[in-house]
């Protein structure tokens, strides 16, 4: 009997206790953390809005991208649509994509819209959980946009981003060290890194993230290659892709390990006079005296008489399929505020963004703004990015084939030829 | 000893077992139902059961590259197993030596590494120790008058940099779990020992060794299953996207990742969990089998 | 008699310079993580001296602190930590004394199979737990956190806390037992005193296993506020290309501290019951 008694309290205290910590963490959760309250607005706004655009609208909006310069973007636009009741909010998460292939069908917790650069349109237009831009908004809203920014956001024929500002790779070069005139051919380049590199030293001429494939990307593509065609067909071991490998290994060697910390911090400290990088080098450039000089990588001749051909990367808005239903009015308008000229002026000034919209470049400041115009030289020649979601597997087999042959000294041919062999291998593991 | 009630035990045992259902079975059983489909891109929210062609895929990874990548976790465990546990040992030991004074602040300093998010000091230890410029040792090498060295552009090297930073990082748990281990043994049986004349060897051999045995081996065999599935060093140190040095150091995991994760195909990867789980499966009931081998043998 | 408290002293020393140098040594990181903090610049490193940062500076843990919402991450983490620890807690101590006390049938393989499941790599678990989560609304919920982080750590506690009960010896709780004491008073009051080092050492691997979690963390809460301190600090500074070094140095520092100030306060009562107080006298 005491054995019975005894169990039967134990069986009690146990979920006594169980419960006793759930319903304290329960507590603990609401009663001091909002997260609650957002919740309940969600649900309230995934409700139909369109009878009653009185009611405010907020549209959440995720990112993985530089704060300042969405804040730029969130202050503009809601200023825009103030009247009409309609605002946004952008939320930063890390690892964006991983995070959309959960979310991107969840009505109750995903976003309205997410700002991404292009590369990642195609992968989730074949998830099916895009709305193409085009239902919302017609073409001549977006008439203003450079026709490049256009295409890189293009998958199978449907617009799903709205461009908003692009990156291309530039020749930046710190004005008291560089010594002369800039040259205009990549070999002038390489002699004058051979005369004023001294690795022992730890000073370079010029340095490049160069086992990196979108920094190689210049390279590639002005030799006639490519990492991936629009047909699927990865291109590592093409005679003209391996012409550029080699031909980046030859720069490589005058230039310290390509990881991206080592080489902003070289430069930053004035041990380097030059680097070839995009406009985030910028951010970490505030805290330094740099004078820095621009130059399009488009100014630069091979040996074979092409310039270099960077790749370019278009960072816009796209919207979720199962928020475009009930909020359609209210997205419209802030895709149509995020397309005009307001906007475009805004990111530029700020934030040194080169912005989509071509009549920004109008702008007396923008136009004298020394980087923005050097990326938009860079435009007129730049490749976007391949969108095709075949484009998420080839970074590894690309970035391992550059390490193998930059910093392990393997065979070019034959690490082509394995690489390619894996690209293929990854390609059609992905059916 | 207690034998009557056969049920109270699993009454004992419910509520854990019913939270370990949820967060771990669950999750098991649903990657085994995800592998029987093609879900991937092309069919994300209309998948449909296909069978077992994802293990035929799976199987078909297997190759000389799974089996390199199998030899270099093994080994990888192993080493790491060896000196985390003798240097733990004599670490603690020495921890708990009479009329250390410090030793708080001496435990406490010891575990500061693991008192860091993971991702966190892996990232420092890449920057601030093994970067080719700025890298301690590095610099250390500069001023020495040395060639800088890449520590993480070859295999060797790159593994022994990230045997390093894993025993950076795991020690402190080790030396805590035998601290607390210490704790467990009688000090009387040390007091009968000195007496009968032991040194410091004997009484470690005779006492200590086979005393915390049995309490750490539960920590023990569960650091071996965490080693063998350590993935955030070799991955952040060697082949993060856009930082790759150009070792093809792979393990088990880092292959598998590489092979189908990247993929997107939900279907494909899936299986290739399920096959290397069964081989983590294999190879605990081979460590189980030769554990159970030595305890017979002690009992003889 | 002389000549052995000499040879102690000298021992003493000498194990002491040992810790010094072993600490310093183990430290080397932890020193150019809080140079790093304590710099102006943002970036990576200087190449001047390694620990010396030039111009020292609070700006990067101003930021952190202030500019951040650091106190809502820390008060999450807190949350989070002990929620986990008292669930983990309560049922695995509870298992594990079941495990350790009771001879029963499917006991060992009931172990083993634990330890089996043990070994599937938990990321593999994310998708499917958000399967679950979704449908029984658990996302975006500390408690739906709590529960994934005490089932990943049940196993572990478990295992570790039987390993620990074995050694008590049965004695003890035979002569409670002829006293009146059911059993689980017994745990309670006995079993738990005498365990004492394996119930603390198990519950600060809880603490700091759920106090340095990122990946769940931040994959499964989706707003600022509710993120813990490292779900936050990844948020902000896992990519490479936007981190400021000097300010992800100062946060890193600023998680690990707290864990720290625990981890020296519990070391007194590390001693174990049995070896303290004598029961088996």
């Amino acid at each position: 009997m005491k054995k019975i008694v005894s169990l039967i309290l134990c069986v009690l205290l146990i979920f006594g206790g169980l419960t006793g910590c759930d319903s304290k963490s329960k507590q603990g959760t609401t009663g001091s953390n909002p997260t609650k309250v957002p919740d309940a607005q969600q649900q309230s706004e995934s409700e139909p809005t369109d009878a009653a655009l009185a009611k405010p609208v907020e549209l959440k909006i995720w990112h993985d991208a530089d704060e300042a310069i969405m804040a730029v973007i969130q202050n503009r636009v809601n200023e825009t649509l103030k009247d009409d009741k309609i605002s946004v909010i952008f939320e930063k998460k890390t690892g964006l994509t991983d995070q959309l292939k959960l979310y991107g069908t969840d009505t109750a917790n995903g976003p309205d819209m997410y700002f991404y650069a292009q590369d990642s349109i195609g992968m989730f237009a074949e998830m099916g959980i895009l709305t193409p831009i085009t239902d919302l908004i017609s073409e001549d809203a977006m008439s203003d946009l450079l026709p490049m920014t256009l295409e890189a956001g293009t998958y199978k024929s449907v617009k799903y981003q709205l461009p908003v500002y692009f990156e291309t790779l530039l020749f930046m070069y710190n004005k008291d060290l560089w010594k002369g005139e800039i040259p205009s051919t990549t070999e002038d380049l390489y002699d004058y890194m051979v005369t004023n590199t001294d690795i022992d030293a730890g000073t370079y001429a010029v340095l490049n993230q160069h086992s990196t494939a979108y920094n190689v990307a210049p390279f590639i593509n002005g030799f006639g290659g490519y990492i991936i065609n629009a047909d699927v067909q990865p291109g590592l071991n093409l005679q003209a892709t391996k012409e550029a490998v080699a031909y980046n290994q030859k720069f490589s060697k005058l230039q310290a390990d390509g990881d991206y910390n080592t080489v902003g911090t070289l430069f930053n400290e004035g041990k380097a006079s030059a680097i070839i990088g995009g406009p985030w080098l910028i951010s970490g450039m505030k805290n330094t005296t740099i004078k820095l000089g621009f130059k399009s990588l488009a100014d630069f001749k091979l040996p074979n008489g092409k310039s270099l051909v960077p790749y370019s990367g278009v960072q816009g808005f796209s919207v979720l399929k199962y928020t475009a239903e009930s909020k359609k009015d209210a997205i419209a308008k802030v895709l149509i505020t995020l397309a005009g000229t307001k906007v475009a002026i805004d990111i530029a000034k700020l934030s040194n963004c080169a912005p989509a919209n071509n009549k920004a470049y109008d702008d007396a400041d923008v136009a004298a703004n020394e980087m923005i115009v050097a990326m938009k030289k860079t435009a007129d020649t730049a490749r976007p990015m391949p969108n095709i979601p075949q484009l998420s597997v080839m970074w590894v087999p690309m970035e391992s084939f550059l390490a193998a042959v930059n910093k392990s000294g393997e065979d070019i041919d034959a690490s082509a030829d394995k690489y390619q062999q894996e690209a293929l291998t990854a390609i059609a593991d992905m059916q | 000893m207690k034998r009557k009630h056969s049920y109270i035990p699993w009454i004992y045992s419910f509520p854990a077992l019913l939270l370990i259902g949820i967060i771990i079975v669950f999750p098991i059983l649903y990657t085994g139902f995800i592998s029987l489909t093609n879900m991937n891109l092309f069919h994300w929210m209309n998948y449909k059961v296909i069978g077992l062609g994802n293990y035929v895929r799976a199987l078909s990874k297997i190759n000389s590259g799974f089996f390199a990548a199998l030899m270099t976790t093994i080994l990888w465990t192993a080493i790491n197993m060896v000196l985390q546990i003798v240097l733990a040992f004599f670490i603690a030991l020495g921890l708990n030596a009479p009329g250390l004074k410090l030793k708080r602040l001496y435990k406490t300093l010891l575990m500061f590494p693991w008192a860091m998010p993971a991702y966190v000091s892996i990232l420092l230890w890449r920057v601030g120790i093994y970067n080719t410029e700025f890298g301690l040792l590095n610099k250390i090498a500069v001023m020495l008058g040395q060639p800088k060295v890449n520590f993480l552009s070859e295999n060797i090297p790159a593994f022994l940099s990230c045997l390093v930073l894993n025993l950076w990082m795991a020690l402190p748990f080790m030396i805590m779990m035998i601290d607390g281990a210490l704790q467990s043994i009688d000090r009387s049986y040390y007091e009968s020992a000195v007496m009968d004349g032991a040194g410091f060897m004997k009484k470690n051999i005779y006492i200590t060794v086979p005393c915390i045995r049995p309490v750490i081996a539960p920590a023990v065999i569960l650091t071996t299953f965490t080693t063998f599935k350590q993935f955030d060093i070799i991955y952040l140190l060697t082949m993060q996207k856009g930082s790759y040095t150009g070792a093809t150091l792979q393990t088990v995991i880092t292959y598998a990742h590489q092979n189908a994760f990247v993929s997107n195909n939900y279907g494909l990867s899936s299986a290739v969990s399920i096959v290397i789980f069964g081989i983590i499966l294999l190879f605990s009931i081979f460590t189980n089998k030769s554990v159970k081998e030595e305890e017979a043998n002690e009992k003889v | 008699m002389k000549k052995y408290r000499m040879k102690k002293t000298i021992g003493y020393i000498a194990l002491n310079i040992v810790f010094i140098l072993l600490c310093l040594a183990g430290l080397i990181p932890i020193l150019y993580a809080i140079s790093l903090a304590f710099s102006k610049s943002g970036s990576a490193l200087s190449s001047g001296l390694f620990l010396l940062p030039k111009n020292p500076t609070l700006e990067n843990f101003r930021k952190i602190l202030f500019e951040e919402p650091f106190f809502v991450w820390l008060k999450n983490s807190v949350i989070l930590s002990v929620g986990t620890m008292v669930i983990a807690m309560t049922v695995s101590v509870e298992a594990a004394y079941a495990f350790s006390r009771f001879r029963f049938r499917g006991r060992r393989s009931a172990l083993k199979m634990l330890l089996l499941l043990n070994a599937f790599p938990q990321i593999l678990s994310m998708f499917a737990i958000f399967r679950l989560y979704k449908i029984m609304h658990l996302l975006n919920l500390h408690l739906g956190l709590i529960l994934i982080y005490a089932g990943s750590m049940c196993i572990f506690g478990i295992w570790n806390m039987k390993g620990y009960f074995d050694t008590i010896p049965i004695e003890i709780e035979e002569a409670s037992k002829i006293d009146g004491a059911g059993n689980l008073k017994m745990l309670v009051k006995i079993i738990l005193p005498l365990a004492r080092p394996a119930i603390i050492v198990t519950s600060v691997m809880v603490i700091i296993f759920v106090w340095n979690e990122y990946l769940f963390a931040t994959t499964f809460m989706l707003q600022e506020n509710s993120y813990s301190l490292a779900g936050g600090l990844y948020q902000l500074q896992a990519d490479d290309y936007g981190r400021n070094w000097s300010i992800f140095s100062a946060a890193a520092i600023l998680v690990s501290v707290p864990v720290l100030i625990i981890f020296f306060c519990i070391q007194k009562y590390m001693v174990s019951g049995l070896t303290a107080g004598g029961v088996k006298g």
